[in-house]
């Protein structure tokens, strides 16, 4: 398969990096406004043409699958256009800016028979898919909830709050934490499905740009219920989650390795909190270790990217089902605009 | 005569400003929208100019009447991604807006970090070999935004036919900014010396200043490439002292043959490490080899194509960057006179 990007910023390395490893799929080309920008990663990454119109560059490669890695906002038009071109689009979270932007994409994708998936890459991470297979075998019992909580400084000079130059994801409804709602969601969706409702509080803590620094929701879903948080306070950084089922619990943080369960043993029940913190212990200890060297090699914390990206074009290749579908994206960014913050409260 | 200088409120930015107006310069000096230059105690013959270089538009006005621009302004912290779309995708609007002005002088501050040290023998001069690519993006952000700012200010050059004036400074240094990176590695308080008796490129941030006011105004100084050195440069060994003693900082040093260090490193980065790209600059060859290389540096071409020689000697250098801060009245030309700041 013959593979473009568009926006050869920060997350496109990822995606380069990971295409380069996929048999069966040439990166054809890539796009971006700087030539210098583009010329670079088409260097870096063996990639045989470069471009700065993207429309150039689908006419002449006529890529089978185009990656949308700019800005969010500017998502959409580069989406659509590569729909018509004839592409399957893999395109970087959010979406859109807008539900109404993302059902005119879906729609458009059916009409000309080609894929859009939204790159949830968290939910690819190793732990949450050791989950959902403890759960699908039965051993993990039912979810009843999942609570997802990242707390990463976004306030500092050189991200989303510089002073000099606004991050362009402040454009979005709810600024920076915007950017963030598709992974809470995305995980949400995973564990309980489709939401039912939402209650959320958006705050502001600190002086900044930013429209607001925290953020919770409190989702009840199909299947069980969700809190979701986001706190550009809270430190350290680190991306929680936690999943409790009926018969285990899981605690993994996404920015690392570490995940633990905790269940039932066959240990008289006093002794049972002592032999559940040993194993721990040793689970966190060992994740201390392969935290520290997938940090010399490797997509690090992006590795739901690279094992997403390599599902992905398996299943296009095979015209199978695809890990994400065009289902989960509506229901994801349901959630998602149930959880923007009102009119009044901008 | 007027000269834009971008990133004038940077380290070196700041002293090429005073440097210019010392030498009757007119300056346009572009800051970001947020920086406050009240504090930089310039004349109000300054003009400046608020701009980011990553996201303003209408760049174009700010070369009105400018005779030369003096491109320093570059991104130097963040993630690689960062570095390379402030420093090169900065220098593309700049140089754009350059294009559609009258304004065809420039001089760019380029680096020593575009040099191949791993392929370099002996003395490092403007004939040593240039890193090339794609090894060039084994070497982190700073060098390969630094070496893509060069790559693409001459490609503009050629296809307007400008003059350029590349300048590519050492290590500079100066007051708060002291430690080098040439000086090893740090351990909380302790310094681990590699190679204690290789030389620096090193070149204080007022004689630098002073070349880049220099090459703006001296008509030799156009079409050429400089490395800015003020001379041999210091041991590692030796400048670690003076820093030590200067800032006051107490710990142990303790000294590693280069030799021993690079073949340790060495087998480390293709066993250990197997050629991972994300260990630490140290780690890895050829940023190891950047850093700490023993070579020896010389501003011949310097000296000789401009007449240049440093106007602080060594140790005025060091009153500059350790000693007591000079009184604001003295402020800001007054470094000229070429006398160590007292109070």
């Amino acid at each position: 398969m013959k593979a473009a990007l568009i926006g050869a910023g920060q997350i496109a390395r990822q995606h380069l990096a990971c295409l380069n490893t996929l048999p069966g799929v040439q990166l054809a080309a890539i796009c971006d406004l700087s030539p210098a920008t583009a010329e670079a990663a088409a260097e870096r990454y063996a990639i045989p043409s470069w471009f700065t119109d993207y429309r150039a560059m689908l006419e002449t490669v006529r890529p089978d699958v185009v990656h949308v890695t700019t800005p969010p906002t500017s998502h959409f038009r580069l989406a659509m256009d590569a729909l018509e071109a004839g592409a399957h689009v893999i395109v970087e979270k959010p979406a859109t800016s807008t539900f109404e932007e993302l059902q005119t994409l879906i729609l458009r994708a059916k009409q000309t028979g080609r894929h859009v998936v939204e790159d949830y890459n968290y939910v690819f991470n190793r732990a949450p898919q050791e989950i959902l297979r403890r759960i699908e075998s039965g051993e993990f019992g039912a979810v009843t909830h999942v609570d997802v909580l990242i707390c990463l400084d976004i306030l500092g000079p050189g991200g989303f709050a510089d002073p000099n130059s606004p991050h362009p994801a402040l454009k979005l409804a709810g600024g920076a934490i915007a950017d963030f709602l598709p992974h809470l969601a995305s995980l949400s969706h995973a564990f309980v499905g489709p939401h039912r409702s939402a209650q959320t509080v958006w705050s502001k803590r600190k002086p900044s740009p930013l429209p607001f620094d925290e953020f919770r929701s409190v989702v009840e879903a199909e299947r069980g219920t969700a809190t979701l948080s986001f706190s550009a306070s809270a430190q350290p950084d680190a991306f929680w989650l936690r999943v409790y089922g009926e018969r285990m619990q899981a605690t993994a943080n996404l920015f690392e390795t570490r995940l633990t369960f905790d269940g039932p043993r066959n240990v008289p029940k006093p002794l049972r909190p002592f032999f559940s913190g040993l194993e721990e212990g040793s689970d966190i200890r060992r994740a201390a270790l392969s935290t520290l060297l997938r940090k010399f090699k490797g997509p690090g914390a992006y590795e739901g990217l690279w094992e997403c990206l390599a599902r992905t074009y398996q299943a296009l290749t095979a015209r199978a089902v695809l890990p994400i579908t065009v289902e989960d994206v509506l229901a994801v960014n349901r959630m998602v605009e149930a959880m923007k913050p009102t009119e009044q409260k901008i | 005569m007027k000269a834009l200088v971008t990133g004038a409120n940077g380290f070196l930015g700041r002293h090429v400003v005073d440097a210019l107006l010392a030498r009757g310069v007119e300056v346009r000096a572009m800051v970001r929208p947020a920086t406050r230059v009240e504090a930089l105690g310039w004349p109000a013959s300054v003009d400046v100019v608020r701009a980011d270089l990553r996201t303003s538009r209408d760049l174009v006005d700010a070369f009105e009447n400018v005779d030369v621009l003096i491109h320093l302004a570059a991104v130097v912290s963040g993630g690689e991604d960062a570095q390379f779309a402030g420093t090169v995708g900065g220098t593309e609007r700049l140089l754009d807006a350059m294009a559609g002005s009258n304004c065809r002088r420039l001089v760019l501050c380029s680096s020593f970090s575009v040099y191949d040290y791993t392929a370099a023998r002996g003395v490092l001069d403007e004939t040593s070999p240039l890193q090339q690519t794609p090894d060039v993006y084994t070497r982190g952000g700073y060098t390969v935004a630094k070496w893509w700012q060069e790559r693409v200010t001459r490609r503009y050059v050629e296809q307007h036919g400008w003059d350029l004036t590349v300048l590519r400074p050492g290590f500079i240094w100066g007051r708060d900014h002291g430690y080098l990176a040439a000086l090893g590695q740090q351990i909380g308080r302790h310094h681990v010396v590699i190679g204690p008796l290789t030389r620096i490129p090193m070149t204080h941030v007022e004689n630098c200043a002073d070349v880049f006011a220099l090459a703006a105004v001296d008509q030799r100084a156009r079409g050429q490439t400089l490395n800015i050195v003020d001379g041999p440069g210091r041991q590692v060994w030796s400048y670690l002292s003076d820093y030590m003693r200067g800032t006051g900082e107490r710990g142990w040093r303790l000294p590693v043959p280069h030799w021993l260090a690079s073949a340790v490193i060495r087998l480390a980065f293709v066993t250990l490490f197997r050629r991972a790209t994300k260990v630490p600059a140290i780690l890895t060859p050829k940023k190891f080899d950047a850093m700490l290389k023993p070579l020896r540096f010389d501003n011949r071409r310097l000296r000789e194509t401009l007449g240049w020689t440093p106007p602080l000697s060594y140790q005025q250098c060091l009153t500059r960057t350790y000693g007591p801060v000079p009184v604001p009245t003295e402020a800001p030309a007054s470094w000229s006179s070429g006398t160590a700041a007292s109070i």
